[in-house]
């Protein structure tokens, strides 16, 4: 049993285990349908999907207004969530999905895997100093993930929205207002509070041009994707940190928040944060990906592309030529109804 | 109905058709992010041709003017309103839910037809206000309703004065070349003895789809679809 439990934990550590909220684009138009994907695993592929049981808010915010996502929204398709939402009028959005704690138990070697793995190296450098490199683990985890997305041209300050979470990413500056070459100072709260000299990991999706010296090789040990170079920041006294736009595209933070817990049949606690965005142009474009993962990154701009996703615009809800041809044939049958009673 | 009266029957049966090529999809907004100033002038032409709730309330207005100078000052009217909300409602950032302002947009066209039927006098023993009045403020109104439209496309702030000017540019040369059609074929079918059952038809056809326009984006406007 014990075996089978371990080997359950090593599959798990292998697969990844970062959420993030995604958009294919992060610049959308007013009152129009899009779907909001749920990944559970790397940000290029999502390993499986998050039953609704474990979500315990989903919250949409624009225009100064927080509500919530009716879980009947939610669907799941091969390994991935979905979220249908409509927007509304123009604005910069936020949506967030936060999750209930898990528990689990990993041996002394998974455990270490998977904070080499996840780049929880304070924990590692601690287990290291304190000597308790083979000890077992049980941990309590959690996941509060974020996306931040431009509707229309607005912009409004609901980037900067906290939404109470365990852990969560403040930007402190819009970033659908910001270009390449900037810095975007971000803060990091803890219980709603600064928190300090924490790790954090960041990516972008589309930033081929990295050149930052830091860079550090993803840990997708199928080698399927090669955009996940992350740079390594941590936060100041004040919980803050700058992040380097370096390049249009859509960019991503993450961070995972280990301790030590003292409570009957637990060893430590995570919780986990991620956030998306886009900045520039870039944040307009397709940037659907394959979700089976077969390798192909499909990034294609394409006019066509452009076409299909605004297939629930406002605009096209009644086709011109049904509008036309129902118009003249009403003008039609009117017309011989009253020519007719002139007649009589 | 004799070869002039066919003639322009086919005619005014083609009129809805005009804008079959011109529909305004969602590569407008590629359109607008790659292309210049014209991008903007050649997108608010084609919304003004496609929009049919905007045509359908002018050629309401139409019915009910004779004279050229008539037609001028009325028009002037509505592009003065229309022009008023737009260039202000984009460039301020303004915007009202669009399926709310195109419901009242439907409800412009259902009192055009309404007043043109002489309903006011007939069924509320009223009389209608002032027309010039009336399509100046319905003129603002369809204003909110182009204005909402250009917002939900995401355009770059750099120079956004001109380009919402150019698309307010492109939606008066949009509403001239859609009218010229329309006072064409009303003027000529006036002076036919089927004026008459067409003027009816075409009025109360305005009363049917105003109904129905509003009712559509109500539909939408309360979570309905």
């Amino acid at each position: 049993m014990k075996l089978v439990f371990q080997g359950l934990a090593v599959v798990i550590l292998l697969s990844s285990h970062d959420m993030f909220l995604k958009l294919d684009k992060y610049k959308l138009e007013s009152y129009s349908n899009v779907v909001i994907h749920l990944f559970n695993g790397t940000f290029d592929r999502s390993d499986n999907v998050i039953t609704r049981d474990r979500m315990i808010d989903v919250s949409i915010v624009a225009n100064g207004k927080r509500s919530s996502v009716d879980t009947t929204d939610w669907y799941e398709e091969d390994k991935t969530t979905y979220l249908n939402f409509r927007t509304d009028s123009p604005g910069t959005y936020v949506a967030g999905v936060s999750t209930k704690a898990r528990s689990l138990g990993m041996s002394a070697d998974s455990f270490h895997d998977y904070l080499e793995h996840d780049g929880v190296l304070d924990m590692l450098a601690l287990r290291k100093q304190n000597g308790t490199l083979n000890d077992t683990a049980i941990e309590r985890y959690s996941k509060h993930v974020k996306t931040i997305f431009q509707v229309g041209n607005k912009l409004t300050d609901d980037y900067s929205t906290e939404l109470g979470y365990s852990i969560e990413f403040i930007l402190m500056e819009n970033p659908y207002d910001m270009h390449p070459g900037h810095d975007l100072p971000v803060k990091l709260l803890f219980n709603q509070e600064p928190l300090a000299d924490q790790l954090v990991y960041v990516g972008s999706a589309a930033a081929h041009s990295h050149s930052h010296e830091d860079d550090r090789h993803s840990h997708d040990e199928e080698g399927d994707h090669t955009h996940d170079d992350l740079v390594q920041l941590r936060t100041d006294e004040k919980g803050l940190l700058n992040v380097p736009i370096s390049s249009e595209g859509v960019w991503y933070l993450k961070t995972i928040h280990l301790v030590e817990i003292e409570e009957q049949g637990l060893t430590h606690e995570s919780n986990w944060a991620t956030v998306t965005f886009a900045v520039g142009d870039e944040g307009s474009h397709d940037h659907s990906h394959d979700h089976d993962h077969s390798g192909d990154h499909d990034h294609s701009h394409s006019e066509h592309d452009h076409e299909h996703d605004h297939s629930g615009d406002h605009e096209e809800g009644i086709p011109f030529y049904i509008w036309a041809i129902i118009s003249v044939l009403v003008i039609c049958v009117l017309y011989f109804v009253f020519n007719r009673q002139n007649n009589v | 109905m004799n070869q002039r009266g066919t003639i322009l029957g086919i005619g005014i049966l083609l009129l809805p058709l005009i804008a079959l090529g011109h529909d305004v999809s969602g590569g407008d907004r590629a359109l607008l992010e790659n292309g210049g100033l014209w991008a903007y002038i050649y997108v608010g032409a084609t919304h003004m041709l496609t929009g049919y709730d905007h045509l359908l309330f002018l050629v309401g207005v139409i019915f009910f003017l004779r004279e050229f100078k008539e037609i001028v000052k009325f028009i002037t009217a509505f592009t003065i309103g229309h022009s008023i909300t737009l260039i202000s409602a984009t460039y301020l950032s303004f915007s009202v839910n669009e399926y709310l302002i195109d419901a009242i947009i439907g409800l412009s066209v259902l009192y055009k037809g309404f007043e043109n039927m002489g309903l006011f006098q007939k069924w509320l023993k009223v009389n209608p206000p002032h027309l010039l009045n009336m399509v100046f403020v319905f003129g603002l109104i369809h204003g909110l309703g182009l204005s909402a439209r250009l917002q939900s496309f995401t355009v770059d702030q750099e120079g956004i004065l001109f380009k919402i000017l150019c698309f307010n540019l492109g939606v008066e040369l949009g509403q001239v070349l859609a009218l010229i059609p329309i006072v064409y074929v009303i003027n000529l079918w006036r002076q036919m003895s089927s004026y008459e059952p067409f003027f009816k038809a075409t009025n109360t056809y305005l009363i049917i789809a105003g109904i129905g326009l509003t009712g559509y984006q109500l539909w939408h406007f309360f979570g309905l679809s």
